[in-house]
């Protein structure tokens, strides 16, 4: 497992906290991150069901079970990252390597990373319906700029490719990626793809000075 | 060993990003357990409405998610996921104590819900209650019928004794 130092801010009071973005996680991780996270997603569910708040405002994730996850992660072409702040994980990502290849040209059939799951812990979820704020800003966008890296690390010049769930499509497609439609194979999400151009495009603006 | 290192992205980049997460319910990405073969071989019709007959059946009797999964001791996030997504395999033992709460013969049950080959009966009714169903707020009557019309034909199928079938 590696570490790096970076800076996350937290909501109450945009104050800047040191966090750590680990790479390498193993499968027992995964079981400790939804040990951390089973007992708010139950708590969010409860809040959400006694505000009468209707099913298409919930957090489309809300369901998760990372334990379910971890045998994906014993796999060669799997990585494991996450985003820990005191001792406990703030989120949460797989990627796959080469296993997955670009379709938007001109890499058409180049290797990419490909996000397999992406999740901010349930304690870091914005729902105003229920008066939450959400703990720490910008976990799910460091996560996603760190496959965005992966991807050029490992020689893929930074194309990624991942299925979004609804909720969060805007936010792949304001970072630049290409919506490629509704993929059947893949319970109908949406297939968004970052060419190598829109990577290092990317990886330019958020390079730390 | 862990090696540390600086990094991560800047605080520009980082504070725009996070603004456009600000606009968004979440940045989740993938679906679950797609990748895992954890689903069954493609579901059939009958699999895809089991999530709105248990959401129906549970109107119909005036219960809410919470007090369906006390009294059928399912965990709530198991309830939840079943009413909200088509493709997911519930558990026997859920399918069963859901029969029971629900007043539903738990055999046909298990064929809807995908855990065991619908008879022919049981496929045509699911069909049937599919196209008639929408997924809205309290049952019309429309919906009303629709859901017995579908419970008829599981009963029936089952000698009528909905707690031994």
């Amino acid at each position: 497992m590696s570490a790096e130092t970076i800076q996350l801010q937290m909501r109450a009071d945009s104050t800047f906290v040191d966090a750590s973005l680990l790479d390498g996680m193993s499968p027992p991780d995964l079981l400790v991150v939804e040990a951390e996270w089973l007992t708010e997603r139950s708590l969010v569910m409860q809040e959400l069901l006694r505000s009468a708040v209707p099913r298409s405002a919930w957090p489309q994730s809300i369901h998760w079970d990372w334990r379910r996850k971890a045998p994906e992660l014993e796999l060669l072409e799997s990585s494991g990252f996450g985003i820990v702040i005191e001792s406990r994980w703030q989120g949460v990502m797989l990627t796959k390597s080469a296993s997955h290849f670009a379709t938007l040209a001109p890499d058409k059939g180049k290797p990419l990373v490909y996000i397999d799951y992406l999740e901010v812990a349930p304690w870091n979820w914005r729902i105003p319906e229920i008066a939450r704020a959400g703990r720490y800003r910008g976990i799910g966008p460091t996560l996603f700029w760190r496959a965005v890296r992966q991807s050029a690390d490992e020689g893929f010049q930074g194309r990624v490719g991942l299925h979004s769930l609804p909720q969060a499509e805007a936010f792949y497609m304001k970072c630049g990626m290409t919506r490629l439609g509704p993929d059947p194979g893949k319970q109908n999400l949406t297939y968004y793809e970052l060419s190598s151009k829109q990577g290092m495009s990317l990886l330019k603006q958020g390079e730390a000075p | 060993m862990t090696k540390i290192t600086h990094g991560g992205p800047s605080e520009e980049w980082l504070q725009q990003a996070s603004e456009i997460e600000d606009s968004c319910r979440s940045l989740s990405v993938g679906g679950m357990a797609v990748d895992l073969n954890m689903l069954p071989p493609p579901p059939g019709e009958t699999h895809r409405v089991f999530g709105r007959l248990i959401e129906y059946a549970r109107r119909k009797q005036g219960l809410s998610v919470e007090k369906l999964a006390e009294q059928a001791e399912v965990d709530l996030a198991e309830i939840v996921e079943i009413e909200m997504h088509d493709e997911v395999l519930p558990q026997v033992r859920t399918v069963y104590n859901l029969a029971q709460v629900l007043n539903l013969p738990s055999g046909r049950l298990l064929e809807v819900a995908g855990l065991a080959s619908p008879r022919p009966e049981v496929s045509n009714a699911a069909l049937k209650f599919a196209a008639r169903s929408e997924p809205t707020a309290p049952l019309t009557p429309d919906e009303r019928e629709a859901l017995e019309e579908f419970v008829k034909v599981l009963v029936e199928s089952s000698d009528g004794n909905p707690a031994n079938a």
